[in-house]
């Protein structure tokens, strides 16, 4: 059994947001970054059908040199090893350029699962799942509650609107997008962490996976025109002042409300 | 121009408002209007969708689409692209609409935009406008050419005028498919109904650590002789079980007051939320978004207000 693991390098959860120069993205420099909440637990799942079983766990990212980092702590929570697709001819990729870069590693290492999250912390775009899926000519689901492996096919429960959960039968190899909240996610242990620095992490850049002057910028088919922040509107009547005198407000506008 | 393409999508044997929100946007934008009608024993229900805003529609009514499949689906939807060669397939972001709607962008090497809450066109390009980091910032999207797009749910009103539409049955070949739907599990009903609560003080990932919660926003919920709810990070954190989470994958609740502290405001704790008659949020970013939604605002550590709010309540209560 062999898992490979998508995971997005994304700034800090709580991160300062200050819009760059070109007003299309963030300030990327200066702040701190993680590995995307959602494909935490993706790698948990992952580590979990190893610790179970055989498996073998390949982690990959796309990104700039800080996405070294995001590798290491994988491999220190217990992946065996990585590949980290950098290359400038990259940027500017929109999701489907993102896909299609995953789906070349994926058929590099032909898994018989590839686990992602079911979105992305800063972009929000829950995409590149069912696209590599696609890419790949195989089944995919999202938003993935559980996951349990037996006769060379998955069951999944997928996460419905308001608590309801659909059970799915995938054929493998499949790609399966998780949900928040699917398990507890390790932490890397010290002796993990030791153990990580001997495990490979092969770079590649477009022209490896045969994807040369097909992805980046140029072949992106959405483009960001700009980022700002929400339009405020009547927003909420702030109270300020001593602590004391914020508590004696909000005690008087819940007696307004007669519930006091 | 290109036409659009409305995916529409059957719940529970009807098709949901989401769909006729699509329909909205579709009539808006002035394109010739295609809509795509999936499921089993469903032409009623597309007989109703093309007069209510959703132009020609293609029907496929067939067993095998008598649950939600992802392939199934994928070669409907992609069989209705190559009946009506679209600029735009539009698709709820619902959880049928981000497992499917990528697959197709894909197929088409086409643009994707994802839970957009606006879609506008400028010099013949299609502007779309969604979220950001959670919410916390907004981004303007231009697709350069054809494009898939899920739109987000309730960001526009449903379409509620007459149109001429007609239905028509589609050909597509639905077999071959490699995944199998096994059923559905609704929620069952749990000690905590959110649901009947007057007053809810909901605790989000600002409250830090779970002791926090017995010690900080449940005093609080109790002085004030109401239930404690608490957004999805501290349910994934296993601080709280699944039935105290307000929101789109959690209860919809509807109190007379609510206090949110340490929540952000994302859209899906606000779908859960935004029904309740007077909110109080306290964050200590005075550009969280809840302070949008809310009555009230009190920029500050909830470390500090709420044991103090909880004190000043016993003490009106006497
Ligand atoms: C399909 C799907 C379904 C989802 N369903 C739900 C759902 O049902 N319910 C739900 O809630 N979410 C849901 N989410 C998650 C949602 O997108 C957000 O991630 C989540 O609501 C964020 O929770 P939060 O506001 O507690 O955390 P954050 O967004 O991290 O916000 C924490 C806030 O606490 C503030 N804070 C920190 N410390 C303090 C302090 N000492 N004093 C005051 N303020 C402080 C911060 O300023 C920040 O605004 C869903 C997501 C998806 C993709």
């Amino acid at each position: 059994m062999k898992i490979l693991v998508c995971l997005k390098q994304v700034p800090h959860q709580d991160a300062r947001l200050d819009i760059d120069a070109a007003g299309t993205w963030i300030k990327e420099d200066n702040i701190k970054f993680e590995i995307n909440s959602y494909d935490t637990y993706a790698l948990e799942e992952a580590l979990r059908i190893k610790d179970a079983g055989e498996a073998e766990v390949v982690v990959t990212s796309i990104g700039p040199d800080r996405v070294t980092q995001a590798l290491r702590t994988a491999l220190g929570m217990g992946a065996d090893r990585a590949v980290h697709v950098k290359d400038a001819e990259i940027d500017g990729s929109d999701a489907l350029g993102v896909a299609k870069v995953l789906a070349a590693v994926a058929k590099e290492e032909s898994p018989d699962l590839v686990l992602m999250g079911l979105m992305s912390d800063d972009s929000n775009a829950s995409a590149v799942g069912p696209m590599i899926a696609e890419l790949m000519g195989v089944p995919n689901a999202s938003s993935v509650m559980k996951v349990e492996l037996a006769d060379g096919k998955v069951t999944c429960e997928r996460e419905l609107e308001g608590g309801a959960l659909e059970v799915v039968e995938l054929q493998t190899p499949c790609v399966l997008a998780v949900q928040s909240g699917l398990n507890q996610v390790r932490y890397a242990s010290l002796k993990g962490i030791m153990a990580a620095k001997k495990k490979p992490i092969d770079v590649k850049g477009a022209g490896d996976i045969g994807l040369s002057g097909q992805v980046g910028a140029g072949a992106a088919k959405t483009t960001i025109d700009k980022i700002y922040p929400p339009p405020k509107g009547e927003g909420a009547e702030l109270i300020e002042g001593s602590t004391g005198e914020v508590v004696e407000k909000l005690v008087g506008k819940i007696k307004e409300l007669g519930l006091l | 121009m290109g036409s659009i393409l409305i995916v529409a999508e059957v719940q529970n044997g009807s098709i949901r408002e989401a769909s006729y929100e699509l329909a909205s946007f579709a009539q808006k934008l002035g394109r010739e209007v295609h809509s795509l009608v999936i499921g089993s024993g469903v032409a009623g229900e597309a007989e109703a969708f093309a007069k209510k805003g959703g132009g020609t529609v293609h029907l496929v009514d067939a067993e095998a689409a008598a649950n939600y499949n992802v392939d199934v689906y994928a070669a409907a939807i992609k069989a209705a692209v190559a009946a009506t060669s679209p600029d735009a397939v539009l698709i709820s972001n619902t959880p049928t609409g981000w497992d499917v709607a990528p697959r197709i962008a894909a197929a088409q090497d086409c643009g994707f935009v994802s839970d957009a809450f606006d879609v506008a066109e400028e010099g013949g390009s299609l502007v779309f406008k969604r979220r950001v980091f959670n919410g916390k910032l907004d981004a303007q999207i231009t697709a350069s050419g054809p494009v898939v797009a899920t739109m987000q749910p309730g960001g526009t009103a449903p379409f509620e005028g007459t149109t001429d539409g007609s239905v028509s049955a589609l050909e597509a070949d639905l077999s071959g498919a490699k995944s199998a739907f096994v059923e559905v599990k609704v929620a069952e009903a749990k000690g905590v109904d959110l649901s009947k609560a007057e007053i809810i003080v909901s605790g989000g990932r600002g409250v830090g650590e779970p002791e926090k919660f017995p010690e900080v926003i449940q005093p609080l919920a109790d002085a004030l002789g109401g239930a404690m709810g608490a957004s999805r990070p501290v349910v994934d954190a296993g601080w709280l079980p699944h039935e105290y989470q307000v929101g789109s994958s959690g209860q919809i609740v509807t109190p007379k007051l609510y206090i949110a502290a340490g929540i952000s405001g994302a859209i899906q704790h606000l779908v859960g939320m935004k029904g309740s008659n007077f909110v109080i949020a306290i964050n200590k970013d005075p550009d969280a978004p809840i302070f949008e939604v809310a009555d009230v605002g009190v920029v500050a550590d909830l470390f500090e207000v709420v044991p103090a709010l909880t004190e000043a309540v016993s003490a009106a209560k006497g």
